[in-house]
């Protein structure tokens, strides 16, 4: 017997209470770099990307922030900009040769502005350069991918090499009834990729397989705040699963694999892996009125789940519906009113039998397309592609 | 005659291992390579959409020294180009075949260098000897056609050139086109006589053409309306980001069109060293030198020293077991035309830090060269001579 139905809990994962970013400031950061006023540019930069946050004039003195597990420092040395955020440090008991050819395999490398630096056994990511050569959109980009990496990579490199985090922002653990909650969520998500793998398998079908894995991936990093070891291997399994140019059986294999691997991991392995971070930057990226048009209104693909549900492939078309609604609350950030309607939707096919669920999602992401979507409008969704990660 | 014998004097002369002994090098240009073979020591046909728009190119040899050509003579409606090389080389010069008549199923060897690779031969045999195709006759085969494949020769058992490589279906599988011999020594014959320096043939009266001209003036077709021949005689205004990095390398003392690998991609050797230029986006243009590879003792060593913070603005990093020596550049910064002259200086820097580095890499860390290094410009006298 298949399963019947998902169970879609209210996220432990906290929204990141982030003001909204006021694009006009970028403007004027631009402007001010290209008329030579490069340190007032730096600040204006800074102010649109933390906005609410207080920069204090940089030639004075130091500005920090904490982004995830990771504290990244900004301070003027003569004509110089410096970004820099400790990675890691090297000691007697760690697996040094492999945790400095990781650092040069893996964080060093082309296509990035910072780069892994040593000074005596302390390992950091850099970036320095001139002021003058600071454009806005290069210090955005550092801004937010650096600590990215850094807040990627930390607990994992503790775990694999046995380094030191010597300046690490500690990550809040989950209270008890949290904890008890998540594990609970954790389990029943396994059991319920577990069963829809089977049917994926049963069906052959590569769609039914591109929504079991979006399913798998999104639906956790929606709703538990996971970070450190079990994050890395989870996205690491999730890049194979979802991965749709590959081979589907390669992609089966890959969340099979996953799935026994993630059954494996012990309550006290999720009790280290587990907590609340804050946020300076915000780390998803802004959801658009076209993204909520094209996602859930009337494009190819919402046609296509139509048609799935109106031939009676109920199942199909409930879990892309349900996917793609995680997938929006996952991986992007929302006005309140945007956020409480697509967590409604959610609640509303909870635990309802498939086609039932096909039926409300179905009517829900019409109305919500209706009602907070683009209609054609301009947005800025084309111009705003800047860097996000999964917190 | 005996059965005997006429076997005998079909047999095929081959292609056995010989292949690097043939005049045929791979062009290089800012929009791409293609293949190209010498009809004397001096000069080479390609294909002119392999040229175009630019009049001069960069030539590679089998020691991947690059020389100099100037394009001389373009046949756009053919699809033909001479180039002249800045020095004589001693590929041998393939004979151009006297057979007019090919048949089906004979068998047909394409030489150059498909995507890039180093000299390689794909064979087959002729689909059709005289395919029509947009109003021009081509000889159709289904040996392998890959991009970079322009402009070779098509040869027959005996080595002789049947036709120029220079299109193929993408739709299809195994439908590939030469330009067949008879233009092809009909253009060159052309060249032969050609006493002007630069000249485009007209596409409907073969007239050789020395200006940007409205209407040809033998037989008064609309070149400009019809065919953009002003094109052929003007070279484009360079992308910024072009212009930024060949002025940069102008400014380190390397030929920019020898170092063009293609769109918004060049290399060039310094010294020893490799160093490749690309764009892996929008955003960024990367610097890198995979130089060296790294040894098996003294590891730990030899990565704390890569990674040391003093390297900056550079970097260090591993591609599997090569050392790259890296510099990156926003592209915000290449716009930025009044910092061009930190950056030029950065570049500079970045690539004299990339021929003496390898050395270093290898005599006091027990790394070994890389495929690409130049080992004989290590170290020693060359080597200061080259640098």
């Amino acid at each position: 017997m298949p399963i019947a139905s998902l169970q879609l809990p209210q996220p432990i994962r906290r929204r990141h209470a982030i003001a909204p970013r006021d694009f006009g400031r970028r403007d004027r950061a631009i402007e001010l770099y290209e008329a030579g006023e490069f340190h007032d540019s730096v600040c204006e930069t800074l102010a649109y990307l933390l906005p609410g946050q207080g920069v204090p004039d940089l030639r004075r003195e130091a500005f920090s922030f904490v982004q995830g597990s990771a504290r990244v420092r900004i301070h003027i040395d003569g004509d110089e900009i410096v970004l820099c955020t400790v990675l890691a440090a090297l000691n007697a008991d760690s697996q040094a040769t492999a945790a400095l050819r990781f650092f040069l395999t893996r964080l060093s490398s082309t296509g990035q502005m910072f780069q892994p630096r040593l000074r005596g056994e302390e390992i950091s990511l850099e970036f320095r350069d001139q002021l003058a050569l600071m454009h806005p959109t290069k210090l955005i980009e550092v801004l937010q991918r650096m600590p990215m990496e850094a807040d990627s990579n930390d607990s994992w490199m503790v775990t694999q090499f046995g380094v030191a985090i010597p300046d690490r922002e500690p990550i809040a653990p989950l209270e008890d009834e949290e904890f008890a909650r998540a594990i609970e969520i954790w389990n029943s998500h396994w059991n319920a990729v577990d069963e829809l793998i089977l049917e994926s398998r049963r069906r052959r079908s590569v769609r039914f397989l591109d929504a079991v894995g979006s399913f798998a991936a999104y639906h956790l990093r929606y709703t538990l705040p996971l970070f450190g070891t079990i994050r890395a291997r989870l996205n690491e399994g999730a890049d194979d699963f979802t991965d749709r140019d590959e081979h589907p059986n390669k992609r089966d294999s890959a969340l099979a694999k996953c799935i026994k691997d993630m059954r494996r991991c012990s309550e006290d392995e999720l009790r280290q892996c587990l907590g609340h971070a804050t946020y300076a930057i915000n780390p998803l990226q802004e959801g658009t009125p076209s993204l909520l048009t094209s996602t859930l209104g009337s494009g190819n693909r919402m046609q296509t789940t139509g048609e799935l549900r109106a031939t009676g492939r109920s199942m199909e078309a409930a879990l892309e519906l349900i996917s793609d609604y995680l997938e929006l609350l996952a991986h992007y950030s929302w006005s309140p009113e945007v956020e409480s309607a697509l967590r409604v939707g959610l609640n509303l096919v909870s635990g309802k039998a498939w086609r039932e669920a096909a039926d409300v999602l179905w009517n829900h992401a019409n109305a919500t397309s209706r009602v907070f979507g683009s209609h054609g409008e301009h947005d800025r969704e084309d111009e705003e592609t800047e860097a996000h990660y999964d917190a | 005659m005996t059965l005997e014998n006429l076997t005998h004097a079909a047999e095929p002369i081959g292609l056995d291992d010989d292949i690097e002994a043939l005049g045929i090098y791979q062009v290089y240009t800012g929009s791409g390579t293609g293949s190209g073979f010498l009809i004397d020591a001096t000069h080479l046909v390609t294909n002119c959409h392999v040229v175009q728009p630019y009049r001069q190119v960069a030539v590679e040899m089998r020691d991947r020294t690059r020389i100099l050509g100037t394009v001389q003579r373009l046949d756009p409606h053919r699809d033909l180009a001479v180039v002249e090389l800045s020095r004589p080389v001693d590929g041998a010069v393939l004979e151009l075949s006297d057979v007019e008549q090919m048949r089906p199923k004979q068998a047909v060897h394409i030489l150059g260098f498909p995507v890039g690779l180093p000299l390689s031969l794909t064979e087959g045999v002729i689909s059709h000897p005289r395919q029509l195709l947009d109003e021009q006759y081509f000889l159709q085969t289904d040996a392998a056609i890959n991009p970079g494949n322009s402009g070779g020769p098509m040869l027959d058992d005996h080595r002789r050139i049947i036709a120029v490589t220079t299109c193929k279906l993408n739709a299809a599988d195994a439908v590939g086109f030469g330009i067949p011999v008879a233009d092809v020594r009909r253009f060159v014959d052309a060249f032969r006589a050609q006493t002007s320096a630069f000249g485009v043939q007209c596409p409907a009266c073969q007239e050789l053409i020395g200006a940007p001209l409205r209407y040809c003036p033998s037989c008064g077709l609309d070149l400009e309306r019809q065919h953009d021949f002003g094109e052929f005689f003007d070279t484009p205004d360079p992308h910024p980001l072009v212009g930024f990095v060949e002025n940069s390398l102008a400014g380190a003392g390397i030929d920019p069109v020898l170092a063009r690998h293609g769109n918004h991609n060049w290399s060039f050797h310094v010294g020893s060293a490799p160093i490749k230029v690309w764009c892996c986006c929008s955003d960024h243009l990367n610097f890198s030198s995979p130089m060296v590879q790294t040894g098996t003792r003294g590891l730990n060593e030899l990565f704390k020293f890569l990674l040391a913070a003093e390297h900056a603005p550079f970097s260090f990093d591993l591609n599997g077991t090569t050392i790259r020596l890296n510099l990156v550049v926003h592209i915000s910064d290449v716009f930025a035309s009044q910092e061009h002259a930190a950056l030029s200086a950065r570049v500079k820097q970045f690539i004299a830090k990339a021929d003496v580095t390898d050395n270093l890499l290898i005599e006091e860390y027990g790394c070994v060269p890389a495929p690409e290094t130049q080992v004989e410009f290590l170290k020693g006298a060359e080597h200061d001579e080259a640098s």
